[in-house]
């Protein structure tokens, strides 16, 4: 609970209106009874003797009561609703900005699905809970102790007659909420278990069809789909007791009514008009009471999605910048690994084993060698996507982790290996990087850079053409080459490339490959290739294998020292002549 | 399906349409008897509810106004005992009214829901069936999520559509019109004013839940946007942080933030609206009823009873009145629902006349025991040697360009057939014509001299030892899944495969052995445990000819020098077509074909194919590297001329 009302807190920024909401409720409720008052007192009054100026005065007065009835409860569902909303964007946000800050060893282990999931349904709960799911506990907070007082005024004994089948009600519904629970979840698990069949027939529909298993699939199926109609059925009679015990609870709160209230009647003990106010207060006190139930419902879920959410809030990034962190003035861009070694979190051998490299300014790098070697890691230690478990990294001879982490990065043009690009207009994914808006200009001269202007030319839209789902959608080639312009609109001193140039044939690569030396005179480049091909005019190459460095040298010197590098140039021609054929 | 797409067909979807309502009424059909046993406690409930108001306007009008005229006749003499007596027995027969409400009460529930699920539990075995029998083909091009979709959350809102939606709906207009009568009958001048503004209500209520669902579709489209930013910058999280953007992101989401709010805010007034405004019309039609049956009352010309009766079946009236606009709504949602499934219902395969003439659409549905039947009997054997020729087969996607052009080739029973060719070149179009997944566009298939469409496909397939790439276990455990129901499958031909295929040590290892439990997809295999297990599976059925396609990735070398002798005891003294990537494995081969963008380019034995220096020297140089050449026995290579291509040679 002491969770929970820590996200009350955040309610609570939000004084104004969560304080006048809650003040219409008792006011809207009081009114609420005063109109059964009234009426129920008519009644009496009007034995005997017709009073039409009486009636026509009650008439208007009931429908005045009414309005003002009705602006309250407008107003108390507009002002706590709308802060529970706000609430909600709050907490959305703040989990958003904190998403953003954490480092990739969080989001290298957390699958996306289930973050996406802190963000909606367990912001949801918390707000169900505290903000509609308190309001209509205020309401029958205020509405029961009410009409209970008004009624305990006209006959005490009757008030407690009435109050049995709510108990036994309440009593009912706490024995079956169980048995709600344990066909519920059967009807979940035989769902999932539906799904997983499908999915699997579905995915597999090779294999099942080459095996001739449409019949047993089919009929394991059909069993499913069985077992879950019977879980249903079950289920429905759970459902059909609750609701049987709570319309024959409210039905039941009449008898005593009928033969209580009767009996009073006869005895003269009580008028016909306070059995109409134990009548319509019944019908008014009821659903706030059935309110309550549904609100003692919600309340583990939330509990459970608050903890959850906090979890998220406390974590702390454990990449982030040093007590004194260092922004030289110039950067030069020469880089050095020393026994640089590095094991996910998750792994069981090291992903980088003694890595030792010197990078001069302005010199190239390239980083080749078989899937899984660890080229991606070594070049994410560079901008810090993670540090090193030994050894250590430095730009400039100084060690990463002592650099401002906006310094060190912004000295960085990172472009990664799956090319990502937002869906947004073309212009705004080149210009990402940049705090400033690029100039027209400035953009054109970084797409004739990557090569792109033909491409550009033919969006419908030009510079402003959206990409993704609802805009263009680019080839794999087009995407790296975008993000390889992305990187460069920030003029790096240190050009990043892991494997981004897969996708673009050798021929574009080659022009690429020029104009990015020209571009960036004295610009240090690091690039990591499958193909060979790119990176054999680097001043020096790193052959990976299993994270070590198994070999270096420029590209004659490796043809000649490394197997590996030999044996992957020769299939690599042969592909390519393969290709050309 | 993406969300926006899903929500964009919702938008479409304007007025109820009948056909399809016809067509959902008909899968109720078969439950007309749910169905009605349904309506029926529906009208005893309903029944049992109008008469508690009756029962309380009897007492009040009946014992207790009695006595109070009579007190009021004769004070002295007044005995309250007959009057007493009688209240009992009006209090009584309330009881018992309440003790069968309970009773229907229950049946409403477990009724209304056993009709709705048995329609759909029919109506998802009928689709799960229909999606079975459709075309490879058809699968390739979608998503597997979607269709589990279609079986599940899909159908599942059909059964909203049933019993919120037909059921309770119509029922619910039903009550309105016999309360309305009713209350016209009780007392016809205070029936008046709930008449004139039972429309007013049920118009705000259509006009609200109209409202509602647009405002509710905004904020679905705004909370989908958001997500699929959030999504989207989760995705790119390292390009955010690289470029040190953090700040720009979340801006971006701030903005989405603030559209979502703002779309909240609309249904939040209309909600805020919503419930006071019927509210407010509500208390009119009560004080007009105080405001007409008071002067009545007065008058002597209305009874209490009577009017508190009145009071009772207004409240009840009420209620279906303000859940109108939603049920509506779900039915609303339930045809959006209904229409996917008919459309992959109104799909039909395309392949086979034969497979339709031996099971028609909707057998599975209609007659289960026919199919229970038609799959006990165990797989003919090999009539054949299964002789399988290929005559000059083209294939053609709909629409697209030819991806297999005028293949020509023979498996003589006994020998091993190897397709090599780069990515794309059309192996995998061989195997699937060669299952059946797919049809020739020209030329055809020949399995002993008879054309392959000919042939019961199910009962082709399960002669063939299957091993596919990235071959499929399903969840289960390991015996069921070497077994697969082939009842030939014996536990000593179990044995010899698992002997055969090498994997038995690896059975052996596992917790359980042959029951170890199998995690979906065979997720807790490595890749050359899978590919030795396929090798069982397919070796378990002793079939007289082998489809397989080698697995490409990399595995140990000691699972390697396995996967070797189990595909040697897997191709032995069979027929077979194998997708090669092994070398090996080619070399067994008694025929390579060379595949060269659909097109069969060059034929011949390893030796032979090597000496010619063509395409198969350059693939071989590419892709098979795991052993030093061989000495080259002699025997003739061909090169194929094409009609299409230049000559190899170059």
């Amino acid at each position: 609970m002491a969770r929970l009302w820590k996200f009350f807190g955040r309610f609570l920024r939000h004084k104004r209106p969560l304080f006048l909401g809650f003040l219409t409720i008792p006011i809207a409720a009081l009114l609420d009874v005063q109109i059964t008052v009234m009426i129920g007192d008519a009644l009496d009054r009007l034995r005997g003797a017709s009073d039409t100026e009486f009636l026509q005065a009650l008439f208007w007065t009931v429908l005045g009561i009414a309005v003002v009835r009705g602006v309250f409860r407008y107003l108390q569902r507009w002002w706590l609703v709308c802060v529970s909303r706000y609430v909600e964007v709050e907490l959305k946000q703040d989990l958003f900005d904190q998403l953003a800050r954490l480092s990739f060893s969080f989001h290298d282990k957390s699958l996306s699905g289930d973050i996406a999931s802190r963000l909606t349904s367990d912001v949801e709960n918390i707000r169900m809970f505290l903000g509609p799911g308190l309001m209509y506990v205020a309401g029958a907070l205020v509405m029961v102790p009410a009409a209970l007082f008004t009624l305990i005024g006209l006959s005490a004994d009757l008030t407690l007659f009435m109050l049995v089948p709510l108990v036994i009600m309440g009593l009912g519904i706490q024995l079956l909420t169980p048995l709600l629970h344990r066909h519920s979840t059967a009807v979940q698990e035989k769902q999932a278990e539906l799904s997983h069949i499908a999915q699997e027939s579905f995915g597999g529909i090779r294999v099942l069809k080459g095996y001739g298993l449409e019949g047993s699939r089919a009929r394991r199926f059909e069993k499913a789909s069985r077992e879950n109609l019977g879980h249903q059925l079950d289920f429905a009679r759970a459902r059909g007791l609750s609701h049987a015990i709570t319309e024959t609870s409210h039905a039941l709160t009449f008898l005593p009514i009928l033969l209580v209230g009767g009996l009073a009647l006869i005895d003269r003990t009580m008028e016909v008009g306070a059995l109409f106010k134990f009548i319509d207060l019944t019908f008014k006190v009821f659903w706030p009471v059935i309110a309550l139930g549904w609100m003692a419902g919600l309340y583990p879920r939330a509990l459970s999605s608050a903890e959850r959410i906090d979890v998220l809030l406390s974590e702390q990034p454990d990449i982030a910048d040093p007590p004194q962190p260092v922004v030289p003035h110039a950067v030069r861009g020469e880089l050095t690994f020393e026994r640089a070694s590095f094991t996910y979190p998750t792994g069981t051998a090291p992903a980088l084993a003694s890595i030792d490299l010197h990078v001069p300014a302005g010199s190239m790098l390239g980083v080749v060698g078989p899937t899984g070697s660890g080229k991606s890691t070594l070049l994410g230690l560079l901008g810090r996507l993670h540090d090193p478990n030994a050894g250590a990294v430095s730009v400039d001879g100084i060690d990463v982790r002592t650099w401002s982490l906006a310094a060190l990065r912004g000295a960085l043009g990172y472009v990664p290996q799956d090319s990502f690009l937002f869906s947004e207009p073309y212009r705004d994914n080149i210009q990402f990087g940049n705090p400033q808006p690029l100039s027209e200009q400035r953009v054109r001269e970084l797409i004739a850079d990557v090569c792109m202007e033909q491409e550009v030319a033919r969006f419908p839209a030009g510079l402003d053409q959206l990409l993704g789902e609802r805009g263009v959608t680019l080839s794999g080639g087009q995407r790296q080459r975008t993000c390889i312009a992305r990187a460069l609109a920030r003029d790096p001193r240190v050009l990043v490339l892991d494997d981004c140039l897969s996708a673009v044939d050798t021929e574009t690569e080659a022009r690429l490959l020029e104009s990015l030396r020209r571009a960036g005179s004295g610009r240090t480049l690091v690039v990591a290739a499958h193909r060979l091909s790119t990176v054999m005019r680097a001043d020096q190459i790193a052959v990976l294998e299993r994270g070590r460095v198994t070999a270096r040298g420029t590209h004659e010197e490796l043809l000649r020292t490394s197997a590996w590098y030999r044996e992957t140039w020769r299939m690599q021609q042969a592909r390519e002549e393969l290709l050309a054929s | 399906m993406s969300a926006h797409k899903e929500i964009e067909d919702d938008d479409k979807r304007g007025a109820l349409d009948r056909a399809l309502l016809w067509r959902l009424i008909r899968f109720a059909r078969p439950h007309a008897r749910a169905f009605a046993l349904s309506f029926g406690v529906l009208a005893v409930v309903f029944a049992l509810e109008l008469a508690g108001p009756r029962l309380l306007r009897g007492a009040i009008d009946g014992p207790v106004g009695d006595a109070i005229a009579a007190r009021a006749a004769d004070p002295a003499g007044f005995d309250p005992k007959p009057h007493v007596r009688s209240l009992w027995w009006w209090a009584g027969a309330y009881l018992a009214v309440t003790a069968f409400g309970f009773l229907f009460r229950y049946f409403e529930v477990a009724q209304l829901t056993r009709a709705g699920q048995l329609v759909v539990h029919d109506l998802r075995r009928q689709l799960y069936g229909h999606i079975q029998r459709l075309d490879v083909a058809w699968f390739d091009r979608r998503p597997t999520g979607g269709l589990v979709t279609r079986v599940t959350s899909d159908v599942d809102s059909l059964s909203e559509m049933f019993t919120t939606g037909l059921v309770t709906l119509s029922f619910d207009l039903v009550k309105i019109a016999v309360l309305l009568v009713v209350l016209f009958w009780l007392d016809w001048r205070l029936a008046l004013i709930v008449v004139a503004l039972t429309p007013v209500l049920i118009g705000i209520s259509m006009v609200f839940r109209g409202g509602a669902r647009e405002a509710h579709r905004l904020v679905r489209r705004r909370l989908s946007e958001m997500n699929g930013y959030l999504q989207e910058a989760l995705q790119g999280i390292r390009v955010v942080q690289m470029f040190g953007r953090e700040k720009l992101v979340s801006e971006r989401f701030a903005g989405h933030l603030d559209r979502y709010l703002k779309a909240n805010v609309r249904t939040i007034f209309l909600f805020a609206l919503f419930f006071p405004a019927i509210d407010w019309v509500v208390t009119l039609i009560q004080a007009t009823s105080v405001r007409l049956g008071g002067a009545r009352i007065a008058e002597g010309e209305l009874s209490y009873g009577l009017f508190l009766q009145f009071w009772f079946y207004l409240a009840m009236l009420l209620d279906p009145i303000r859940e109108l606009g939603e049920r509506y709504n779900v039915l609303q949602s339930a045809f959006a629902a209904a229409e996917r499934i008919f459309g992959i219902l109104d799909t039909k395969p395309t392949l086979r006349a034969t497979e339709l003439a031996h099971e028609p659409a909707g057998a599975l549905a209609h007659e289960p025991a026919g199919v229970l039947a038609r799959d006990a009997a165990p797989p003919r054997a090999l009539e054949g040697p299964g002789h399988v020729r290929f005559e000059r087969v083209s294939f053609a996607y709909p629409s697209g360009p030819e991806v297999l052009s005028d293949v020509d080739f023979e498996i003589p029973p006994g020998r091993t057939v190897a397709l090599v060719g780069a990515t794309g070149a059309g192996k995998s179009t061989i195997v699937n014509l060669l299952l059946g997944f797919y049809e020739p566009t020209r030329g055809r298939i020949l399995i002993d001299g008879v054309d392959l469409r000919e042939l019961d496909p199910r009962a082709w397939r399960t002669r063939l030892g299957l091993v596919l790439q990235e071959d499929f276990l399903f969840a289960g455990t390991v015996r069921e899944n070497l077994v697969l129901e082939r009842e030939h499958v014996t536990p000593a031909a179990l044995e010899r495969a698992l002997i055969g295929s090498c994997s038995d040590e690896l059975v052996a290892k596992l917790p359980g052995g042959l029951d170890a439990p199998v995690a979906e997809r065979g997720a807790t295999l490595s890749t050359g445990e899978r590919e030795l297990l396929a090798m069982a599976r397919a070796l378990a059925g002793a079939p007289r000819l082998v489809v397989f396609d080698e697995a490409t990735s990399s595995v140990d070398s000691a699972t390697e020098a396995r996967i070797e002798a189990a595909t040697r005891s897997l191709l032995e003294h069979r027929s077979a077509l194998v997708v090669a990537h092994r070398l090996s494995t080619i070399r067994r081969a008694h025929e390579i074909l060379v595949l060269h963008r659909g097109q069969l380019r060059e034929r011949g034995t390893h030796a032979t194919l090597l000496a010619m220096g063509g395409l198969y020297a350059k693939l071989h140089a590419m892709q098979f590297h795991d052993e030093p050449p061989v000495s080259v026995p002699q025997a003739p290579a061909s090169p194929i001329a094409s009609p299409t291509a230049s000559p190899t040679a170059r």
